[in-house]
Parts: C-alpha cells; sequence; structure tokens
C-alpha cells in the first residue's frame, strides 16, 4: 500500500484523483497530524477489527439473553459498548427490532452515515444515490430487487441516519436455531441484516 | 438537484448482487484508505473528534455531484474542510 503511495513498482503515473489525496496527505502531515503508520493503522483496523462480525456479536447476545434485548433496545450505545464496541459514529446508537409485523431497513439520504463500531464501513451501494433514494420513495420494491422479499402484511419502517442517530437492526432469529450456542448464532448474522436489506 | 437518468439501471450494476454476504473489500485502492484516514485525522485532531463539520462538506460534495465516485466526494470534502484549517501553528 505504501509502495504504491511512494512510487515504488507503481509502472503507471498517479491519477489525478491520487494526486490531490497526495496533496491532502502532504499538507496534513506538515501540520503534524499524520504520525508514521498513521493511516497503514487505521487501514488495518477498518479491514480486520471493526466490521459486522462486532455486530453479529450484539445480536447473538440479543438473542440470548433477553435482560440483554431489553437493555439493548432501550440504550444501544451502552449496550453495545458492553460487548467493547465504540468510538467514533457509535455514540448514539439506535438498536431497531424486526418482528413479524415491522421489517426495519437503514438508510442515509443526505450522505453515508453508518453505524461503524458494529458495520464496519459502508458498503459501495449504501453509499451510491440509487439506494438512498429509492429506499425512500419505494422501499419494498427495493428491498425485493435487493432479494428481500417482504409478506404485504408486514409493514417496513425506512430509518434515515443522521448526525445524531445511527441505526442498527435486530433481525428475527431463524428458526431452528434453539440448539446453537452464541457464537454459532452469531456466524449466521450477515452484515445486510444488520442494515434490514436481507432477512434471515 | 434532478435525479440522474439511468437511475435504476446502475443501481443493479452497482454491486446490489455482490453484497449478499460479508467480507466486501472496504477500500478498492490505496488512495482511498489514505483520504479516509486522513479524515479521521483531521476530525480527531483539528475538531475534537467532532464529525459534524465534515459531515457537512460531505453532504455538500456529495449534492453538487450526485454521480461522483463516493471516495472523490469524500476526497473534495476533506479538501473543502482543510481549507478553513487556521494556519499552523
Amino acid at each position: 500500500m505504501s509502495e504504491q503511495a511512494h512510487g515504488h513498482h507503481h509502472p503507471a503515473p498517479p491519477s489525478a484523483i491520487e494526486r490531490r489525496v497526495a496533496a491532502l496527505e502532504a499538507l496534513l502531515t506538515e501540520r503534524g497530524l499524520v504520525p508514521d503508520g498513521f493511516i497503514e493503522d487505521v487501514t488495518r483496523r477498518y479491514e480486520s477489527e471493526i466490521g459486522p462480525m462486532n455486530g453479529a456479536k450484539v445480536v447473538a447476545r440479543a438473542w440470548t439473553d433477553p435482560e440483554y434485548k431489553k437493555r439493548l433496545l432501550a440504550d444501544g450505545a451502552a449496550s453495545i459498548a458492553e460487548l467493547g464496541f465504540g468510538g467514533a459514529e457509535g455514540s448514539h446508537m439506535v438498536v431497531v427490532e424486526n418482528t413479524d409485523a415491522v421489517h426495519n431497513v437503514v438508510v442515509c439520504t443526505l450522505c453515508s452515515c453508518y453505524p461503524w463500531p458494529v458495520l464496519g464501513l459502508p458498503p459501495a451501494w449504501y453509499k451510491d444515490p440509487p439506494y438512498r433514494a429509492r429506499m425512500v420513495r419505494e422501499p419494498r420494491k427495493l428491498l425485493a430487487e435487493m432479494g428481500c422479499d417482504l409478506p404485504a402484511q408486514t409493514e417496513i419502517q425506512v430509518w434515515d441516519s443522521s448526525a445524531e442517530v445511527r441505526y442498527l437492526v435486530l433481525p428475527q432469529r431463524p428458526a431452528g436455531t434453539h440448539g446453537m450456542t452464541e457464537a454459532e448464532l452469531a456466524g449466521l448474522v450477515s452484515r445486510d441484516s444488520m442494515i434490514g436489506v436481507a432477512r434471515l | 438537484m434532478s435525479e440522474p437518468p439511468g437511475v435504476e439501471e446502475s443501481l443493479s450494476l452497482s454491486g446490489l448482487d455482490l453484497p449478499r454476504r460479508n467480507g466486501e473489500l472496504v477500500f478498492e485502492a490505496p488512495w482511498q484508505s489514505t483520504v479516509f484516514a486522513l479524515a479521521a485525522a483531521v476530525v480527531d485532531q483539528e475538531f475534537g473528534g467532532d464529525r459534524e463539520p465534515f459531515r457537512r462538506e460531505l453532504i455538500k460534495a456529495i449534492a453538487v455531484e450526485p454521480d461522483r465516485p463516493y471516495w472523490e466526494s469524500w476526497t473534495a470534502a476533506l479538501e473543502s474542510l482543510v481549507q478553513t484549517l487556521p494556519a499552523p501553528r
């Protein structure tokens, strides 16, 4: 990664956007904001430690511990912090529960707000204009296109993320999982189910 | 802001059929992770962790060019934000 940034083994000349980012990096380094290894560190954390596996643990705990689930729905950020997840973008987290009657789905209509500590960075489609516009306008149709067909009687609740509030969907526990451990259950929970564009 | 043409087509082409599982690549190129980390550094160290000023710039950058690739809008937002910083001490 730093090989490209520093021009080794990089046959193509840097693109315009690469030059702009390099200029920003130089400027901010000069201000003392970019210690050695900082960029590699942040990248590694987001590529390996911070991601949907964290949210999956929260969901599995809620499925197996009714008291935890109560706390989670009452105070998302604090209950998620109990499991050790928090920090940037996670201070105002609200957990919304799917039921037979209500299916929740999360969007950020203005940009890309997303609960980083439990889901990592948003997938590309979450940031695309079509998703941001259509999930508000025609959620049932868009969900069906994404492979999430909902019964006609299930109400769809769309949550628009903001600077103040990030949402995490608590999916329904799949049938036939009664004997499973918390860790096994966590393995069933997909990122998309916690955004609300999939059911388990 | 009018909706770009062909928006529905682009939806199906822009990866909706890909991310049905976990483990999607977070960054597609080194400059993307670099500019992500740079924004984190500015937010933390120049704004005391307050993301709102950056978020306002990002919303503006996306609104100006809704079809611009996401990390390019992110870059434009950071460029705007950096211009508001006081001269280094």
